[in-house]
């Protein structure tokens, strides 16, 4: 059977697919910004940490890690990898690393235009790059690399991440929020000199109102799949997440999008209406997806595989009370610590000092009642990765909740195959329904 | 009579943790280290011996499969490795930083299945911008509030100062032990400045002192000296302590300057003695350690990066080193999936190429099942700069 001949399954929520379908549209726009003279930046996906003040700037953003997903989804990646290779990278860094290598040295190939090959017309060439330290080494050190290439400042983004057990010490969270408002400022000025005008405070402070809004929306529509059946599959979440998690596009339209995303998801948890056809198995996935192979979920929800939640990472903060907070760099400061250490407190409650990216897990397997964790260690992602062997065990251990390891990658597709992850599903289902059993015995309630 | 020089350091380097158990035994407190970031001096002033924790590259690694993945720092899993087959259990403590992602991963995976009385870890800013440096210091705050609660003793001023001094100490020490490799042929070799560096983390920092002193004294005065090969080289990398890797570099070529986590990239500068010491450590640790895991950056203008001006920002410290050890070729060494080094390696040999020095890029996977391909590699490149 062929791609286009192989079946739908997953009951897709339709209004998932504007959401979606602003992806594009940031890059069609980003393109029209160029030529219009407006300035673009490449920055790394910062947690809504330095977005919201490119976005008061009317800085059109490109993000080089999600173009590297759109390289590998098109099936294209494996020429810019090449090229990286060519250039001396060694060939286990970051797989989106290696695919915008690839691309740079194209697009000083062709005197700082696009290639023509690229999807989705390419990312045009950049005013500066925005690099955050938050979660690995490769998405600040990359972008310095990007140096041999592009003659444009960087600026790194610091991410204050203390331990589970140092947080609790005095003055620790204050000292990050410091940090924080210091450096965006900083940042603030970096901006404003590179692109020439100053910060419109006003538009600052609507747009850090509106990302807050749009992701505690986002949040909500993640409680809702707590429901049995799951109204929503983890594909869905992956396709919509872009405009909260990036700001892309026009923010009260973002809002409105996702308000009519949780109004589906909540009419269909009214009417008990599922995201696959019969829902036999509920399962989390962690961390990145294969972005290359999606269709494998749909093999799966054939099985009544139903993924309920997913990619701690992609998933907005816990909502936050802020309204208190007048100046808009302590909120977004405040606002993206919540990220990390919104769930440090609990975490610490429960013994689990292996760092919020394993308790959360804990948490989702058990308040969205998990049968099964399917992780997909990535052969050139660690920060995606490292914590996964642990979260198999203490899966196991806390909650007898078993976990599938797909090993893959995220934009070498020759390092994943679906056919083995899908010869493993029959044995990993009875492996769910033996720790159904177990669980019940234990008292668990699912 | 007790072993001296650089028989001394031949004994602790086979035998790392023999003396830190003798001062166990006399009541001292031992507490480990994975990194160089870690602000000994800290540990120190509270009458605390740090010791730094290694790799061990001859022993398989087979427990910390089950908790770390198999395409990650080959360096952390064995640590981690180590310590998961109760071979740190001897530790009173642990301190970890937040200088790569696989430290800080491997530290709080080593928190949940260790059980040492004593663990902190310290965050550490990716930027040595002041506002950096300020967080840096409170989180060293935060540090020297958990050791006083170990240790049982009060931070003063004075004793503060005293750790400062003899740590500065043994970074001139250093400094001058890789003066001896200067001359050519060298006085020492890069095998000996191994065990001497490996040995030095492995004792309190007097006795380090003395060793190191009594290396310089009893190198200047031998009358073997270590004769002059085919080739003078640099090494540049994150960290090579097993004189086994040294051996395979040096078969054919002198190692004149290592230029890495176990060599004298831990021993450069000094922290400052006036002014707010916490505020100082933390400047000297981000801002002179030159370990590829702190950004920086050199730019023209808010829109501008000169390529040629940031890497002689990033990398300008080696321009002298490549011309006062008369460097005749460069071995980029570093263990796979080294992630903050390995996107360093075109740039820097970009630099290295700028400057007529060849180099070449090794990369290995912390077994000693990697060293025959080693060989061949070191062989062939130093017949290209014959």
């Amino acid at each position: 059977m062929t791609t286009s001949e192989k079946k739908r399954v997953i009951n897709r929520v339709k209004a998932m697919y504007p959401l979606r379908a602003k992806v594009d549209e940031s890059y069609q726009r980003s393109q029209e910004a160029i030529k219009a003279g407006k300035p673009t930046v490449w920055a790394m996906l910062n947690f809504c940490y330095g977005d919201p003040i490119l976005k008061a700037m009317d800085i059109e953003v490109v993000y080089p890690e999600n173009y590297g997903a759109a390289l590998a989804a098109a099936g294209v990646a494996r020429e810019y990898l090449d090229r990286s290779d060519a250039e001396g990278f060694p060939t286990h860094l970051c797989g989106y690393s290696r695919a915008n290598f690839g691309y740079a040295a194209r697009l000083v190939e062709l005197g700082g235009q696009p290639p023509p090959e690229a999807p989705m017309g390419g990312m045009p060439r950049p005013l500066f790059l925005l690099s955050s330290v938050a979660v690995c080494d490769a998405r600040y050190k990359w972008f310095q690399a990007l140096g041999r290439y592009l003659d444009v400042p960087v600026w790194t983004l610091e991410s204050p991440l203390p331990g589970i057990r140092e947080f609790q010490l005095e003055g620790c969270y204050e000292e990050m929020v410091k940090l924080s408002i210091k450096h965006l400022r900083e940042f603030v000025s970096f901006v404003e000199q590179a692109v020439g005008r100053k910060t419109d405070w006003d538009r600052l402070d609507e747009i850090v109102n509106l990302m807050m809004e749009i992701n505690r929306v986002s949040h909500e529509v993640n409680e809702l799949r707590k429901a049995k059946p799951c109204p929503m599959h983890s594909r869905d979440f992956w396709s919509a997440m872009s405009p909260a998690l990036f700001l892309l596009g026009d923010l009260k339209e973002s809002l409105q999008l996702y308000r009519n995303l949780y109004d589906e998801v909540a009419e269909r948890v009214k009417n008990g209406i599922s995201a696959i056809p019969e829902e036999k198995y509920r399962l989390v996935f962690a961390e990145l997806p294969p972005w290359h192979s999606l269709d494998l979920f749909d093999r799966l929800a054939e099985r009544g595989w139903n993924f309920v939640i997913e990619s701690f990472g992609y998933h907005p903060p816990p909502p936050v009370d802020l309204s208190h907070v007048s100046d808009p760099l302590e909120r977004i400061a405040r606002y993206s610590l919540q990220r990390m250490v919104a769930n440090y407190k609990d975490a610490l409650q429960k013994n689990v000092v292996a760092g919020a990216d394993v308790y959360i897990y804990l948490k989702y397997v058990s308040e969205w009642k998990c049968d099964g964790a399917f992780l997909h260690p990535l052969v050139s992602c660690r920060s995606a990765s490292t914590h996964l062997p642990h979260l198999a065990n203490i899966l196991m251990e806390r909650l007898k909740v078993p976990s599938l390891i797909v090993e893959g990658d995220i934009v070498d597709l020759r390092l994943f195959n679906p056919q083995d992850a899908l010869a493993r599903a029959e044995p990993f289902e009875e492996a769910m329904e033996h720790y159904r059993k177990l669980r019940r015995e234990a008292g668990f309630d699912w | 009579m007790a072993a001296k020089g650089l028989s001394r350091a031949e004994e602790v380097y086979h035998d790392r943790t023999r003396r830190v158990k003798e001062l166990q035994a006399e009541g001292k407190k031992v507490v480990g280290y994975p990194c160089v970031y870690v602000p000994v001096e800290l540990l120190a002033a509270l009458d605390l011996v740090p010791y730094r924790i290694c790799g061990e590259m001859r022993e398989p690694v087979t427990e910390a499969d089950r908790v770390l993945p198999a395409s990650f720092c080959p360096i952390m899993r064995s640590c981690l490795d180590c310590a998961l087959k109760g071979k740190h259990h001897f530790l009173d403590g642990f301190v970890a930083v937040h200088a790569s992602d696989p430290q800080e991963k491997t530290a709080r995976i080593w928190q949940s299945y260790t059980t040492l009385p004593y663990f902190h870890f310290i965050d550490m800013p990716g930027t040595i911008r002041p506002e950096a440096v300020e967080y840096f210091a409170s989180q060293l705050k935060g540090l020297a509030t958990t050791l006083e609660s170990l240790s049982g003793k009060k931070l003063s001023t004075e004793s503060l100062n005293r750790a400062i001094d003899s740590y500065n100490q043994q970074r001139s020490l250093v400094q001058s032990l890789f003066q001896l490799t200067r001359p050519s042929p060298p006085l020492i070799t890069g095998c000996e400045i191994v065990k001497v560096i490996k040995a030095v983390m492995s004792l309190p920092v007097d006795e380090g002192n003395q060793l190191l002193a009594q290396v310089i004294e009893e190198v200047k005065e031998r009358k073997q000296k270590p004769s002059a090969k085919r080739a003078r080289l640099l090494l540049w990398g994150s960290t090579t302590d097993d004189v086994d890797v040294m051996s395979v570099l040096e078969a054919d070529a002198n190692v004149v300057f290592s230029e890495d986590c176990a060599g004298y990239r831990p021993y450069r500068g000094k922290v400052a003695t006036a002014g707010d010491k916490l505020m100082a450590l933390a400047d000297h640790y981000l801002s002179e350690i030159t370990c590829a895991r702190t950004f920086i950056q050199n730019i023209a203008a808010p829109t501008k990066k000169d390529y040629q001006r940031d890497l002689e920002s990033r990398y300008g410290y080696l321009k002298s080193i490549i011309a006062d050890w008369k460097i005749d070729g460069v071995v980029l060494l570093l263990v796979r999936y080294c992630d903050p080094f390995a996107f360093e390696v075109p740039a820097v040999k970009d630099y290295f190429a700028n400057l007529g020095v060849p180099a070449t890029y090794i990369e290995y996977d912390y077994t000693t099942g990697s060293l025959a391909p080693m060989r061949t590699r070191v062989e062939a490149f130093l017949e290209t700069i014959d």
